[in-house]
């Protein structure tokens, strides 16, 4: 009987394939420049403005009615999707900050009896009295929104960072 | 016969590279291809760094050192263009 001879197996025709067509130095190099606009491009959008920076006023926003020392109310501000909290501290002192974590953008939680809002993604900490970070990942304190106490009301008027 | 590349193995009657493929036939010319690639992978290591300092200085909107971050990333690219194109055939 005569037995058909047998080509190379699938692995040697692999490697003899990746033998044929290697990625050059001179492929690597052209990559590199290419990255290299990418990241000159990216700077651009970034200065564009192609990120949200959840500051600005929306004009005056009724927020509550109200806030009793020890308690805070969560809203909206400027837009409808910049989730901010409002706090009246024990002290009396009426504060209001982005919701949103200056790290990567989870919910901050206030925690009253240490007077710090957490972020409870990786534990980013800010102090409730000012906004700025104590502790963990953020590298930017929190987004400080002013409030103006009206007679029938508690009201947002503006988002800035400090 | 060179050594050449040990992926590379010589089956007599078929196609596919050939004995000393593989193998850099002017060393010279590789390490300055080589020096080339290892510039440019610096000017991107600093343009990642310079997008991250924008970045913060967007959110924090300082926008002069955002601008001045742009300017910088623009001139690294030139830098890397610049050394892609310094060797027309060697692209």
């Amino acid at each position: 009987m005569v037995r058909a001879s047998r080509g190379p197996s699938t692995d040697e025709a692999f490697e003899r394939i990746r033998a044929d067509a290697p990625v050059t130095r001179r492929d690597y190099l052209r990559i590199l420049v290419t990255i290299s606009g990418g990241l000159a491009l990216g700077a651009f959008a970034v200065a564009a403005g192609v990120f949200p920076r959840r500051t600005g006023s929306a004009g005056a926003k009724k927020i509550a009615d109200a806030l009793a020392a020890g308690t805070s109310v969560t809203f909206a501000y400027p837009g409808p999707d910049d989730r901010a909290i409002a706090m009246r501290l024990p002290d009396g002192m009426l504060v209001a900050y982005s919701s949103i974590c200056t790290h990567l953008s989870c919910a901050v939680l206030w925690e009253a009896p240490n007077e710090e809002l957490v972020c409870p993604c990786h534990h980013g900490r800010f102090e409730a009295s000012t906004g700025r970070v104590l502790g963990g990942p953020p590298p930017r304190p929190l987004p400080v929104i002013d409030l103006e106490e009206r007679a029938d009301g508690i009201y947002a008027v503006r988002a800035r960072v400090v | 016969m060179s050594a050449g590349d040990r992926r590379v193995r010589v089956h007599p009657g078929a196609p596919g590279p050939g004995p000393g493929a593989g193998v850099d036939r002017d060393p010279e010319r590789a390490a300055v291809v080589v020096a080339r690639i290892a510039l440019v992978a610096t000017v991107v290591v600093g343009q990642l760094w310079a997008l991250t300092v924008a970045l913060d200085a967007y959110f924090e909107e300082d926008m002069r050192v955002v601008w001045w971050l742009v300017g910088f990333e623009v001139v690294s690219f030139l830098v890397a263009l610049g050394v892609w194109l310094m060797a027309p055939g060697e692209r």
